[in-house]
């Protein structure tokens, strides 16, 4: 318990985070208690906060617990996102494929629990190779570049791009940073949608983003997300990487926008997935959000381009012990 | 270039909503799921009721097709589902009753996720139920497998066929092949808690066709007349 919270931007992402869902419970109580907005408008929101009840600790909790817990997590969030991938696109239906890509999942979760970096990157180019082999024996040439080029997509965001957050698990004081790109790309979300609605329509002349992916967002709110997000990333980042090359202004500068930009593409990739598909949401398993890939979509990119970055500048799991399962 | 972008028929649903619903299609999991639980049933069949299968030659080689057979005991339905092999056994959807095995989120999971059944629901599955199952049936080139009597017979002997079943074939191209399945009502009648080991003997009639019958009522009451006779044809004869 004293090495999960022995930082203090563990312990501040932690407490913030239990304040705003007090503070949400309040404020949607006492909209209930006066009758404030339409019941329906109530119940959706009550339903987001349940979801976001039982999200918050399955996010925070492997976070918490440790190493295993986390990349076991992000494995099973990755597999999940496929499920539903695979249903929305049809990808489901090529059963061998699929089973591929999901077993790439596993193998990219087993490199990272083994902290073996040489496994984790040479796996991207292999599945993609088995991906590509696997159904030549079934003779069936018709859709061969639709369904691998989807299943290759898959793989990519959801073993590779997925896949980063978890090996971020193999640096011992990864429990902050993790923590902080998870609140990061919420907020995020929160911040483009609030000034957007606050001032999206007042703010160059209410120009939208990209009205044929996405017609509800606007240049003010992705503008209000991005001094948001960088803001609070450097902060944090400040206090995560103090006495490191990275704790540079520039560089924590660069984490920030990175982390709101990466987070920001990633929720307009996946509409525009959605919006290609013709469909409103990837699932049904999260009431009020959607599906799990709607939840995630953010750090699907978030995760790789924050990774490389760390990596680069100051190192992940540097000095860690290595091939911990395969010796 | 025959790859289009076709969502499963349940891409919005909850996970919840999704056992109950005629639009389930079946995934990975499911797959993988339903393949053990065959893999069982095949062996428990053999196991205990020596399952022998006459008149194999009669399935048609690829679905979409439609199985019904004398209904007598919970063995009917394994039975069948069991004797199918490749594609088709992994297409193949038993139609259920909703009030007996669609009851609770529980049971709606095993009967969804280990049987791959669809729940019908006596005197509530409206036209337009039968007409979108009637759709994915041939959409989807699925079997299905259901008991034209509407529900278990008590007595072992087999009741009239409903008219239902016309629904989903008259008029169209998908066929409809009859079965008997005898030494079931012996092993696990209805009213027993579990099933006793027994021979089970499954005949295989070669498949009816319907696309010359009406879709109407007299064409459904005609169909459900034909399979019935078709069905009776495979019954062993009555001991002198």
């Amino acid at each position: 318990m004293s090495t999960a919270f022995a930082h203090p931007v563990t312990q501040g992402i932690v407490l913030a985070t239990g304040a705003v869902l007090l503070l949400a419970a309040l404020a949607i109580g006492a909209m209930t208690l006066l009758g404030r907005g339409t019941p329906a408008f109530r119940r959706e929101l009550w339903l987001r906060y349940g979801s976001w009840l039982v999200l918050l600790p399955l996010m925070f909790g492997p976070v918490l617990l440790g190493r295993v817990w986390t990349i076991g997590a992000v494995t099973l969030l990755g597999l999940l996102c496929l499920g539903e991938f695979a249903r929305a696109t049809g990808l489901f239906r090529e059963y061998l494929t699929t089973a591929v890509v999901a077993l790439g999942i596993v193998a990219v979760g087993f490199a990272a629990l083994d902290n073996w970096y040489r496994l984790f990157v040479a796996l991207w180019p292999l599945t993609t190779v088995v991906i590509l082999v696997a159904t030549i024996p079934l003779d069936r040439p018709a859709g061969y570049i639709q369904r691998n080029a989807l299943a290759i997509f898959a793989f990519m965001l959801l073993g590779v791009g997925l896949g980063h957050l978890g090996y971020m698990a193999n640096d011992p004081g990864y429990r902050p940073l993790v923590l902080m790109l998870l609140a990061a790309v919420a907020l995020n979300d929160v911040a483009a949608f609030t000034f957007g609605k606050l001032l999206g329509a007042r703010l160059f002349g209410g120009r939208k983003l990209v009205p044929n992916t996405s017609p509800n967002k606007t240049v003010a709110g992705a503008l209000g997300a991005l001094c948001t997000t960088t803001a609070l990333v450097a902060y944090l980042g400040s206090l995560i990487f103090a006495g490191t090359p990275m704790a540079h202004p520039a560089l924590l500068l660069f984490l920030g926008v990175l982390v709101s930009v990466a987070g920001q593409c990633g929720d307009l990739m996946l509409s525009s997935i959605k919006r290609d598909i013709g469909i409103k949401d990837m699932g049904a398993a999260l009431p009020g959000h959607g599906g799990i890939m709607d939840r995630f979509n953010s750090l699907l990119l978030v995760a790789p381009a924050v990774f490389h970055l760390i990596n680069y500048v100051v190192g992940i799991g540097e000095g860690q012990p290595t091939r911990l399962i395969t010796g | 270039m025959e790859w289009q972008f076709r969502p499963a028929r349940d891409t919005e649903m909850s996970p919840v909503a999704r056992l109950r619903s005629h639009a389930r299609e079946v995934g990975l999991s499911g797959l993988v799921m339903q393949g053990a639980w065959r893999r069982g049933v095949r062996a428990y069949l053999r196991l205990f009721h020596r399952l022998e299968v006459v008149g194999r030659e009669n399935l048609p080689a690829t679905p979409p097709y439609v199985l019904i057979a004398n209904h007598s005991s919970h063995l009917d339905a394994l039975s069948l589902a069991a004797m199918l092999r490749g594609p088709a056994s992994r297409r193949a959807f038993a139609l259920a009753a909703g009030d007996t095995f669609f009851t609770s989120v529980g049971s709606s999971a095993f009967a969804a996720w280990a049987v791959n059944a669809l729940p019908v629901w006596r005197r509530r599955t409206s036209a337009k139920d039968l007409n979108g199952l009637r759709q994915r049936l041939a959409e989807d080139e699925l079997v299905f497998i259901l008991f034209p009597e509407g529900t278990r017979s008590r007595s072992g002997a087999m009741g009239r066929f409903l008219p239902g079943i016309g629904a989903l074939v008259a008029g169209g191209a998908v066929p409809v092949v009859p079965c008997y399945l005898e030494g079931a009502h012996a092993a696990w009648p209805a009213g027993r808690r579990w099933p006793r080991p027994g021979p089970l003997r499954l005949r295989i009639g070669p498949p009816l066709d319907f696309s010359a019958t009406s879709d109407d009522k007299a064409g459904w009451m005609e169909v459900a007349r034909r399979c019935e006779d078709a069905v009776r044809a495979l019954s062993p004869p009555a001991p002198p």
